[in-house]
């Protein structure tokens, strides 16, 4: 492979690209993310790349596989340029149709077209497809535009010219001020801002600094990190760079999570390829700045994601957080300034140095700019990564871009910011997604997940449900979390099961409010969050759990009985020979009923029944 | 040489050596902090969060533990505000709820001023706060027990569960274990733990904890340093 010694070099080796690749009529592209991986897309790009090869199209078609594109339910996706064809849901058996249909003619296959669950409509091409219509694709377009593994792909994009523009015409501390004024925020959760993290780290004394990303993602359902750095690993290697060139550091650790093969396999091309080119290692593009980055596999605990944790993880101790009186960016990783910053972040760097500060400012809200991914999940019509610009109303997420609730029913609640983040109720979803403006509603942005409740779901079951997680995923190191976690699951679990007293909510309150000062890491910090939100904006329901023991959704077992309507039961008998505690009495010909006695509240007899007859007090 | 910081802690000028923690600064001067996790000479991990106090900085309040707190130049500290004393009452709270076994968690109860707890009663025989880790790892080096598991496993075993050959049987893990020392009236049979409270004439410290040492008998022989 050629060595880059100049930015000259750089340029020429991506003209040489794009001109190989024009030579190229059509290209394919095939998500390969582990998502689509997941519904079968390799066997679907192995079946196209035989398909080409027989029919001798190989010269004409460029096939390239591609991250993920953030529309993993409707996978494996393929994208056939020119036209901008979309298909969806392919099959190895579609893969004839489309070489000889589609690559060979241009014909559109309508079977393969995605509709549109809103209006029903089919959708030819990916830009008109209200799911990626309504964002700004930033950086999950990027994703679709290089083939992970291809260093040339990147290049090609444009890659690595604004490590070569650091490194030749910007000193650390323009870069620091440009980052600053960008206003570009931390997007792991806390939302620090990320130039005076950096400032701080070039002012710490001391020569050897580290960089870091983190690449833990340990939130139940959230996935925009492991898209990104699996999709685009080049991108964050860029982004540290310039960010150590910024710092003084030397060396970089990515820490992914275990449960991340593919990140880690790709991450771990991408440095290699970066160093064959010379990009990374000593004496960079010829100049005095060398760097080189290591891979950090994850300790499998959500608290490893924590800033002190993972340090200590990476050392090799137990990733267990450790009080932060002397901030990490003086003293780090084996005690040296370090700067650690989540992999969306870092992503950011490299176009906010080649496009400038205000470019990235003119994105977003007063205090939240550029764009956010969100992983949209839950009771909604389009799920998976939706990437829009900060100050963007829940409301558009929801609607314009999640197509509203399933089975056009009414959303509820949205849970934002992962485990420990907060629900917020339908007369907040016109709030910004603003750092900001979610937190003082009680919630946060967090990680960036987004999950839609409907109304069959309990808030005090969700609270529930997020407390377990968080007492599963405490370190146990600290009082108020180990201990206060506890009591609070003890006492919503005494509610859910219909022995809660009135004065718990009071003891809730002051206990979350307690935790939540008082615990030394940012978990324990932000663990009443899913309980306190709640309580905020969900308090009818915690009161008619205790004082009416009436689970309104219907979920709380111990507060629901079953029972069967008797205009419209069918005396079919489905149910009686279906339940196994033999709860059903009911002779043939005659309405059944359930004995109160003996039901076990499984919920079989209402799943089974075909005449909806079966319903939940 | 020695380098000296001044800082305030409620109102108090102090004197501290740089490298001094909030919390031993305090005690030199006489200003009483309750604590649990923290033993003198060995590393503070900041666990039992007992110890926080208010550091002003720029205006704002920040709450922190002064075990793990370095003194800085023109630090303020404010160790007795009403928003201190409520958190602290309520991890004591948790505490002797907990563990109410022990003469050294009912003190703090008292001295943290706990007058009912609103908990379900424990009986747990460990409160983890690792003092006797510390101890065993850092004044004798021989690691013969550390923290084992996560969450609400966490707990204190030797390695793989062996009594380690590195033990020396020397007894510093018992000597500082808070719950070696049972209540006044002897142990608490399951389902009869309460809270004890019956140092009565100790009792006035809870209305109006004092932010200096009053010489009280709490934390007799185990967190307070002055017996
Ligand atoms: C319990 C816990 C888990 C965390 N997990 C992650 C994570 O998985 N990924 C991440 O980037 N940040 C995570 N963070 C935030 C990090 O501590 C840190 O703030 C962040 O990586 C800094 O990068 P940023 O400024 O770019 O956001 C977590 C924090 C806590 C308290
Ligand atoms: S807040 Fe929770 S996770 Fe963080 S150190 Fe304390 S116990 Fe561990
Ligand atoms: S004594 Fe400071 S946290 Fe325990």
């Amino acid at each position: 492979m050629t060595k880059i010694n100049t930015i000259s070099d750089l340029n020429a080796l991506r003209n040489k690209i794009i001109n190989e690749q024009k030579k190229f009529k059509i290209t394919v592209t095939l998500c390969g993310g582990t998502g689509c991986q997941a519904s079968g897309s390799q066997a679907v790009i192995d079946a196209l790349k035989n398909e080409l090869a027989k029919q001798q199209l190989m010269q004409t078609v460029y096939v390239r596989r591609t991250g993920c594109h953030g529309f993993c339910e409707q996978g494996p996706l393929m994208v056939i340029e020119p036209g901008n064809i979309f298909y969806c849901h392919i099959s190895p058996e579609d893969v004839f149709e489309i070489v000889s249909k589609t690559i060979l003619k241009g014909e559109v296959i309508e079977k393969l077209l995605y509709k549109d669950p809103v209006s029903g409509n089919l959708i030819k091409t990916e830009k008109e497809i209200p799911f990626y219509k309504a964002q700004d694709r930033h950086l999950l377009s990027q994703n679709m535009k290089v083939d992970p593994c291809s260093i040339e792909d990147y290049i090609a994009m444009g890659g690595y010219a604004a490590l070569a523009k650091t490194i030749f015409e910007i000193p650390p501390d323009r870069i620091i001020k440009e980052i600053k004024e960008s206003g570009l925020r931390g997007r792991g959760g806390g939302g620090f801002p990320t130039g005076r993290k950096w400032a701080e780290c070039y002012e710490a004394p001391g020569n050897e600094k580290y960089v870091i990303c983190n690449a833990d993602e340990g939130d139940p359902g959230a996935y925009m990190d492991r898209c990104v750095l699996e999709g685009n690993p080049h991108l964050i290697i860029e982004g540290m760079m310039i960010g150590a060139w910024a710092v003084g550091a030397r060396e970089g650790y990515v820490y992914v999570r275990n449960e991340y093969p593919l990140a880690v396999k790709n991450i771990k091309i991408a440095i290699q390829q970066a160093m064959n080119m010379g990009i990374l290692g000593e004496k960079i593009f010829g100049s005095s700045f060398s760097f080189h980055i290591e891979v950090a596999r994850g300790g499998g605990a959500f608290v490893c994601g924590e800033s002190t944790a993972l340090m200590a993880s990476i050392e090799g101790k137990v990733g267990e957080p450790r009080p932060k009186d002397v901030h990490t960016v003086v003293d780090g990783l084996w005690n040296k300034p370090t700067t650690l910053n989540n992999v969306e972040t870092w992503a950011n760097v490299p176009s906010i140095i080649l496009n400038g500060s205000s470019w990235f400012a003119s994105k977003g809200s007063k205090g939240s700019k550029g764009t956010k991914i969100l992983a949209l999940t839950g009771h909604i019509k389009n799920t998976g990564l939706v990437e829009v610009p900060m100050g963007t109303p829940i409301r558009t997420v929801l609607f314009d871009i999640g197509g509203g609730a399933l089975n056009g029913k009414t959303i509820k609640a949205v849970q934002t910011g992962g485990p420990s983040g907060g629900c917020l109720p339908d007369s907040k979803f016109d709030l910004p997604i603003d750092f900001d403006a979610l937190y003082e509603a009680g919630s946060m942005i967090g990680s960036g997940g987004m999950v839609v409740m409907g109304k069959e779901t309990c808030m005090v079951d969700v609270a529930k449900y997020f407390l377990t997680f968080l007492q599963d995923e405490s370190c146990g190191k600290c009082v108020p979390c180990r201990l206060g976690i506890d009591r609070m699951l003890e006492i919503i679990t005494t509610i859910t099961e219909g022995r809660g007293k009135p004065e718990q909510i009071e003891l809730l309150q002051e206990l979350g409010d307690t935790i939540s000062q008082t615990s030394l890491c940012g978990l324990g910090k932000t663990a009443a969050n899913p309980v306190l939100s709640t309580l905020r904006y969900f308090r009818e329901e915690y009161d008619a759990h205790i004082n009416e023991k009436r689970c309104s959704a219907g979920v709380c077992q111990a507060l629901i009985t079953y029972r069967i309507d008797p205009e419209k039961c069918t005396f079919c008998g489905v149910c009686k020979s279906t339940c196994p505690h033999n709860a059903i009495i009911g002779q043939k010909k005659q309405v059944h009923s359930i004995d109160l006695q003996l039901c076990q509240k499984c919920g079989i007899c209402r799943s089974e029944c075909k005449f909806d007859a079966i319903f939940v007090n | 040489m020695l380098q000296y910081i001044n800082l305030k802690i409620d109102g108090v000028n102090i004197r501290a050596a740089k490298g001094t923690t909030v919390l031993d600064a305090a005690f030199e001067y006489g200003i009483c902090i309750p604590n649990l996790c923290h033993v003198p000479n060995l590393s503070n991990i900041g666990a039992c969060r007992i110890c926080i106090v208010e550091q002003i900085v720029n205006g704002r309040s920040k709450v922190t533990t002064s075990c793990t707190l370095l003194v800085q130049e023109g630090m303020i500290i404010k160790s007795n505000t009403d928003k201190i004393r409520n958190l602290r009452r309520n991890i004591a709270e948790l505490l002797v709820a907990q563990a109410p076994n022990s003469k050294a968690i009912q003190d703090i109860a008292v001295r943290c001023g706990v007058k009912k707890v609103r908990y379900p009663f424990r009986n747990e025989k460990c409160v983890l706060c690792g003092r006797c880790v510390r101890a065993c790892t850092e004044l004798f080096r021989a690691k013969a027990i550390g923290f084992v598991g996560r969450g609400k496993n966490r707990h204190i075993d030797s390695p793989f569960g062996v009594l380690s050959e590195f033990c020396k049987r020397c007894g510093a893990c018992i000597d500082l274990c808070p719950m070696t020392i049972t209540p006044c009236s002897g142990p608490m049979k399951p389902g009869k733990e309460r809270l004890c409270g019956e140092c009565e004439s100790q009792l006035y410290l809870s209305d109006k904890t004092p932010d200096h040492c009053v010489w009280c008998e709490l934390g007799k022989g185990f967190q307070c340093g002055r017996y």
